[in-house]
């Protein structure tokens, strides 16, 4: 009854959260450890993110638990490999729901999969942070457990956009994209926000990641009057094509699109370095360097606390920080509820403003669980990266 | 633009052509049409990119290492998705077995290699445009394979034998012809073949592990054109499948070049069903 009360008060009470703390951490029983379920592709395709991802996570329990753990309560990480496929994600929640017992989750982090598991963790009301693009992930009403702490495709296609328009001051665009659903849809929305500002899509195409030779693509788009290229991908076979053809045609227009575009693996698939010239991609101001070649204060000091224990060379900053984040972002949760019952932590949640991560200061209400700021989405080259990070785009100082 | 299609029509073209033919060397000792031929010609890039590229191999010696690796892969393909299913041959069991060692190899390449496409080292440094090297090698490769294999089925004894299995199997093992050794040695053949395909079409396909469903799909399309068995035939129709291919991609794009290639496709195998050079099947009874 005590238990069934406290988790009423705990959904219903979000702004007395701090108050009922003491009573609430009554009803958890002694020395149990706060579990938090991670869904990670640590093997198989696109494995990439995940691993970069679990440097994060394993780094903020490591360190909540030599400061003493939250509230006492040691925190566990409970990870289980998806390969990056659906119908395992599906299996690891439902096992980190029924059996593992845990309190919250972080991932998946491919939407793939969070397409799959998202309608499931909201049947069992599970607390969720998840850094996937797809908007239709976060619905509030829909999925109420559900949180974004990284930007939606909307979010990076807004900055695409702003920056095509407003700092390039180009209006007549090619948008391509790759033929998965993920392309698909991202082309879709992306020519309607672009024909919304009153831009010219002159040309746009849906490439196979497979097609050998994309002249037949760029030639349409060059012929057709385009003066940039908008690229909707994680193929960097097909992105570093569409570069090499860029320049073998003598196009002198600048690419602008998804964060692939910066992917290391391009590098050797180009025919000339200066091919990733006037290449710009996504990216975040928190893992950007400036021309004085410094990140902002908090993400320098986090990299100084990475130093010597935590490898960047062959990842993304943005990945350690976000998975970082995402521990830290449950664990204020339960701080400041005093409880880990899901009402408490996504109470805590919902009533989050500005939560000072390293990826970003993320904010939720309870209408709002979309948390990265849009000013923080910025546009980087995407030949500059040094140790996981990114040199800020002309225009963004 | 139309050199740009031509010279990659062309090199695609030739590319689906050798992977028909591989289609065809396999089926013509076995009666089985092996799904494997797609990934071996995958594997012909990703070995050439490890030997060459990775490794550090001169040109020729990482061709003939390349060769030899895909020659066991397709033996080993034999032995394991062909040889035991021959038994029941009606029942099409090879369907199964040779798409599941198709995916086993694809699998085993994505986690031993990478998942994403990695570079294919420049071979001879000749060329640049549309007379690249990238695409007149897999040219100058389909045209030595459809040579040679005139030169061997023509004038060679192993050659001869080839045919005579190919002919009728019964009466050539009656006639004291080694027919599993013969079996095994055109499936390290038809290794050979895809492997010359993937390696000579390297710079313009990347080694890249989604290459080999790709051209799985692609490379059937010159054997129900040309006629099954008929490696003229698959070379006249690989070449006309990269030229049409080209040409809608550059007309209508990527996507709806797809569909307008199978339509196109399928019109013409409902014109004339044993192909465009195939004759129907006479049995003398």
């Amino acid at each position: 009854m005590t238990t069934r009360r406290n988790l009423v008060l705990g959904a219903a009470a979000a702004p007395l959260l701090g108050r009922l703390a003491v009573a609430q951490s009554a009803a958890v029983p002694a020395g149990e450890p706060l579990r938090i379920g991670w869904l990670a592709a640590l093997t198989g395709a696109s494995s990439a993110p995940a691993v970069g991802f679990n440097r994060g996570v394993v780094f903020a329990a490591d360190e909540l638990n030599a400061a003493g753990g939250v509230q006492g309560r040691k925190v566990e990480i409970i990870t289980r490999d998806t390969q990056g496929d659906p119908t395992k994600a599906v299996n690891a929640t439902q096992e980190l729901i029924s059996r593992a017992k845990v309190h919250a989750i972080w991932g998946p982090t491919n939407s793939g999969e969070a397409l799959a598991t998202t309608p499931i963790m909201a049947r069992a009301k599970m607390p969720c942070v998840h850094p996937c693009v797809v908007d239709s992930l976060i619905d509030p009403v829909k999925f109420p457990n559900a949180f974004r702490m990284a930007p939606s495709n909307g979010q990076w296609d807004d900055a695409v956009r702003a920056y095509l328009l407003n700092t390039l001051e180009v209006r007549d665009v090619a948008v391509f994209g790759d033929t998965t659903g993920y392309g698909t849809s991202a082309v879709a929305a992306s020519v309607a926000a672009f024909a919304k500002d009153s831009a010219n899509v002159v040309n746009q195409s849906l490439i196979d990641a497979t097609q050998p030779d994309v002249t037949p693509d760029m030639l349409r788009a060059k012929t057709a009057g385009a003066r940039a290229i908008v690229v909707w991908s994680v193929s960097v076979g097909m992105l570093s094509r569409l570069m090499n053809v860029r320049n073998a045609l003598g196009w002198d227009v600048p690419i602008v699109g998804h964060p692939s575009l910066g992917s290391g693996e391009i590098r050797g698939l180009l025919e000339k370095p200066g091919n990733w010239e006037k290449v710009f991609m996504v990216g975040y101001r928190s893992c950007s360097f400036g021309e004085d070649g410094k990140l902002p204060e908090r993400s320098q000091a986090f990299v100084a606390k990475l130093a010597g224990k935590v490898a960047l060379h062959d990842t993304s900053l943005w990945w350690v920080a976000c998975g970082y984040d995402a521990v830290k972002l449950i664990a204020a949760a339960v701080e400041s509820s005093g409880a880990s019952t899901s009402e408490a932590i996504i109470g805590a949640w919902n009533h989050t403003t500005a939560y000072p991560g390293i990826f970003g200061d993320y904010s939720y209400s309870p209408e709002n669980h979309n948390g990265y700021p849009q000013a923080d989405v910025v546009m980087s080259r995407a030949n500059s990266q040094r140790d996981g990070t990114f040199a800020l785009a002309p225009g963004f100082a | 633009m139309l050199a740009s299609i031509i010279a990659s029509g062309l090199a695609l073209g030739a590319v689906y052509a050798l992977i028909g033919i591989t289609y065809n060397v396999m089926f013509a000792a076995s009666r089985v049409m092996s799904f494997t031929a797609g990934q071996l010609g995958m594997l012909g890039g990703v070995f050439g990119a490890l030997f060459v590229g990775r490794l550090g191999v001169p040109g020729p010696v990482g061709l003939v290492l390349t060769l030899a690796a895909c020659a066991a892969v397709g033996v080993l393909t034999e032995i394991i998705a062909v040889r035991p299913v021959l038994a029941s041959l009606e029942k099409h069991l090879y369907v199964l077995s040779t798409l599941a060692a198709a995916l086993l190899i694809q699998q085993l390449t994505a986690i031993e290699w990478s998942t994403e496409p990695q570079p294919f080292p420049r071979l001879l440094g000749l060329g640049s445009g549309i007379l690249d090297e990238k695409f007149w090698l897999p040219v100058l490769a389909c045209a030595a394979v459809i040579g040679g294999l005139e030169w061997m089925y023509r004038r060679t004894l192993v050659g001869r034998a080839f045919i005579a299995i190919a002919e009728d199997n019964f009466a050539a093992r009656a006639l004291g012809l080694p027919e599993r050794r013969l079996r095994m040695a055109s499936f390290a053949l038809a290794g050979a073949v895809a492997g010359l395909a993937g390696f000579s079409s390297g710079q313009l396909l990347l080694a890249f592990f989604a290459n080999g469903a790709m051209l799985n799909f692609y490379g059937f399309v010159p054997v129900a054109l040309g006629g099954l068995g008929n490696n003229r035939g698959a070379v006249l129709g690989g070449l006309a499948l990269g030229l049409f291919q080209q040409a809608a991609n550059f007309t209508v794009g990527g996507v709806f070049a797809s569909v307008l290639v199978f339509t196109v496709f399928i019109v013409v195998l409902l014109a004339a069903p044993q192909g465009l050079f195939g004759a129907p099947a006479v049995r003398r009874v």
